[in-house]
């Protein structure tokens, strides 16, 4: 075990410095406004546009939120597997829990200002182009 | 207090141990002790004080027998002590008081520092006890602070009857009759009143009012936007229904009833249409919100190229499991039942096989996160796709509603442009009420956000006054404790002054009577006055203050009639140990004095020398004297030796 599994709890933390930019993307009964469901579905992908930017930044030691383990669905988890595993090159990581979600937490932390960039940045609604968004990623990957 | 006894030890001039006896009978109740000047009365009398309070002497160093140092050898160690004997409150005490010191080379003696005092306490039952902390003890017994008013200096006899004798007068009542306690309270509620009024201060004020003036606006304001949101919906469905009128009229007519059904349609398709398009807007915001995984997909790619680099190597055998290869290498047997020797190349392969193999665990988590990987890749696929379909069908939903936009236009011009002028009036109306159907529905999205303002507004200000009443709360009892304190500490003050003034007129009834006692001209003198300044007086039959006209003695007698009265007063039963008290008294007043004042004593112990104690003084105070010393001083060997009664011959 290393020392984070053994500090950390198994809630994911997401800083109160970025909350607000969780509550615009779910709050908005209007679903072209606000298209997310839950702060996971926001979390999930913050995470993976972080990875694909390569930002991650550690969370600040201040006030945070947390969102229940149970709540991710078993191919969310395979998915931060996947960024653990890409990240440290190693496949142990798959026997720390902790570190997989730490390495996510940071990824968020970091991707959640390319999503409101995106999303809440430019014109029109932040559903379109979130379509838009995975669009071109679809194009860059092939 | 009563005091008993008294042993001395190598005490200045007082070589050895040397005991004396006070007498503590109720009608001999005085002690004399005579001494030439110089013969060791002062040192007797410092050697009490001493002994109770560690105080009285300047120079610590000159206490020890000068004889005894001089007896000792060099390195010697020499001590001198005082013990005293005495009652208090049933119980007899001991105390002791010792210093001791090196001899040096020098011939002087190094004196260690501190003092040891002991205190022995006997209760009745006869058990002696030693008394933990003998300074507080003693304190109890007898102040340190009024111990000069009853260990009594001849030569400062005169100092209350002063002119600016006022303080000293004013502390002495204060010391001796304890009113330090109130004092003391009185200070202490204040303090504590001010450190309320302190944090009184530091509690906001003023907010809550504001804050409540703000919620009952918002509120209001809230009440309005409801009310006119709901007009507007009256409104609207009014305007609905009007326009439903008009469109019945023209179905009716033969002209527009055409048009008006092929409207109906028209309105119907787009009504589905818009149906379908919430739907699709639904679906497609499904899908895109799990678009994290094509997002992710260089992770996902990365992970899998890790994943299989480390099957390459053997060190994740993707189908072979450790509790398999055991059972091969436990059998020494090969799947295809051919056996293997043990060291063998066989065994050999398998044994490096499960030492590369990773642990039970981590091996299914690998494979289980393989092969959700590599179906997440599917996953991908099929939501690429539909995210396409979705947004191809958008388009079309949204070209289709365009025109049937169109369309409706179409019919709407149609039907205004006819020549029948009553079907063209009612198609302008028509669209009037369309447009006023338009500007209501702004207004409403205009009053929605206003009232969801509002709204949360209310939320935040009740939370605040909810503080704010909180802090009021908090505020209202610390100004409670406050004047509470305060009033405390003025009503403290109150009784002190009463208590003051009610000790003040006592003593002055009291020192007024000794005085009279004691005074030969007591018919000249009227009174004693004891102002509120303190300022002890005499006032003569002309009812003004004598004192300027008052003798040496007369001052003398004054300030003993004071003492005495506290001593009376305080009913701390002390002695009256007096040193040389009469030195400077006429023989009138010597007289007086000593024919009254053991009367007013519980026990006085009197250092005299010849001079003060002859002739009607002496006769006086024979039948009241219970013990007599003569102090006789050895002028070779400068030691001063305690001799019991009054032998004048003995030098």
């Amino acid at each position: 075990m290393t020392e984070t599994e053994l500090s950390r709890s198994d809630r994911v933390n997401i800083d109160d410095a970025v909350m607000q930019i969780y509550e615009d993307l779910t709050k908005d009964t209007n679903i072209e406004q606000s298209p997310f469901k839950t702060y996971k579905d926001v979390f999930m992908f913050a995470a993976c546009l972080g990875y694909r930017n390569g930002s991650r930044r550690q969370l600040s030691s201040g006030k945070k939120q947390t969102i229940r383990r149970e709540v991710f669905t078993e191919n969310d988890f395979s998915l931060l597997k996947a960024i653990a595993i890409s990240a440290t090159r190693d496949v142990d990581i798959l026997l720390h829990l902790g570190d997989i979600l730490t390495i996510a937490e940071e990824y968020a932390h970091a991707g959640i200002q390319d999503l409101k960039v995106h999303l809440l940045g430019e014109h029109g609604h932040p559903l379109w182009n979130l379509v838009d968004l995975i669009n071109s990623t679809y194009r860059r990957n092939k | 207090m009563k005091l008993e006894r008294i042993t001395i030890e190598n005490f200045r001039q007082y070589y050895g141990r040397q005991r004396l006896a006070f007498s503590r009978d109720h009608q001999r109740n005085v002690t004399v002790i005579h001494g030439v000047n110089g013969a060791g009365k002062t040192s007797l009398f410092l050697a009490i004080n001493w002994c109770l309070y560690g105080e009285g002497v300047s120079s610590v160093g000159e206490l020890i027998s000068k004889e005894a140092a001089s007896r000792a050898q060099d390195g010697e160690t020499v001590s001198t002590s005082v013990e005293l004997a005495f009652l208090h409150n049933d119980e007899r005490y001991l105390v002791s008081r010792r210093l001791t010191g090196t001899k040096q080379s020098d011939s002087s003696v190094l004196v260690n520092s501190g003092e040891d005092f002991t205190m022995m306490r006997t209760s009745q039952d006869g058990q002696a006890k030693r008394v933990n902390n003998p300074i507080g003890a003693m304190n109890a017994i007898l102040p340190s602070n009024v111990r000069t008013y009853f260990l009594f200096d001849g030569e400062k006899i005169d100092n209350f009857a002063k002119p600016e004798a006022g303080d000293e007068v004013r502390y002495a009542i204060y010391n001796v009759l304890k009113l330090e306690v109130l004092t003391r309270g009185r200070k202490h509620l204040q303090d504590v009143a001010a450190e309320y009024r302190r944090e009184l201060k530091s509690i906001s004020t003023g907010e809550l009012r504001d804050l409540i003036e703000q919620e009952e606006k918002a509120r209001a304001d809230k009440e309005s936007a409801l009310a006119q949101k709901e007009n507007l919906v009256r409104e609207i469905e009014s305007v609905r229904r009007k326009t439903a009128d008009i469109d019945h009229r023209l179905s009716e007519m033969q002209n527009a009833s055409a048009l008006q059904q092929q409207r109906e349609r028209i309105e119907r398709e787009l009504a589905q249409r818009q149906s379908e398009m919430r739907q699709l807007v639904s679906d497609i915001r499904e899908t895109a919100t799990s678009g994290f995984t094509i997002v992710a997909w260089t992770a996902i790619e990365r992970a899998l190229t890790v994943l299989d680099e480390k099957r390459e190597k053997g060190e994740i055998p993707s189908s072979i499991r450790q509790q398999f290869l055991q059972d091969l290498i436990d059998r020494m047997e090969c799947i295809c039942g051919r056996s293997f020797e043990p060291d063998g190349p066989e065994h050999r392969r398998l044994l490096e096989l499960m030492h590369n193999t990773v642990p039970g665990s981590l091996e299914d988590d690998v494979l289980a996160t393989n092969a959700s990987l590599r179906a997440l890749d599917e996953q991908r696929q099929s939501l690429r796709s539909d995210l396409d379909k979705g947004m191809r069908r958008r388009v079309e939903l949204r070209e289709r509603m365009k025109a049937l936009d169109e369309e409706l236009d179409d019919v709407s011009r149609q039907l205004e442009g006819s020549p029948q002028e009553e079907i063209s009036k009612l198609e302008m109306q028509r669209r009037d009420f369309q447009a006023d159907i338009d500007s209501y529905l702004l207004q409403q999205g205009s009053l929605d956000s206003r009232i969801e303002t509002l709204t949360k507004d209310i939320s935040q200000l009740e939370k605040q006054i909810e503080r704010a009443k909180k802090d009021k709360n908090k505020q209202r009892l610390l100004a409670r404790k406050a004047a509470l304190a305060q009033r405390s500490a003025d009503a403290i003050d109150e009784m002190y002054q009463a208590f003051a003034d009610d000790m003040r007129r006592r003593i002055e009834a009291k020192t007024g009577e000794i005085f009279k006692q004691l005074i030969w001209k007591s018919s000249h003198f009227q009174n004693i006055r004891l102002g509120p300044d303190y300022n002890l007086q005499v006032i003569d039959r002309y009812d003004r203050p004598a004192r300027p006209e008052l003798s040496a003695g007369e001052r003398q007698v004054l300030s003993l009639s004071f003492v005495t009265a506290m001593s009376r007063i305080s009913e701390g039963k002390a002695p009256l140990v007096m040193d040389t008290p009469f030195g400077r008294l006429s023989s009138y007043h010597r007289s007086s004095i000593t024919e009254h004042l053991p009367e007013l004593t519980e026990q006085l112990v009197l250092f005299v020398t010849d001079e003060e104690l002859r002739d009607q003084a002496r006769e006086n105070l024979e039948p009241r004297i219970g013990a007599e010393y003569r102090l006789h001083f050895n002028r070779e060997t400068s030691c001063t030796t305690i001799l019991k009664g009054n032998d004048n011959d003995r030098d």
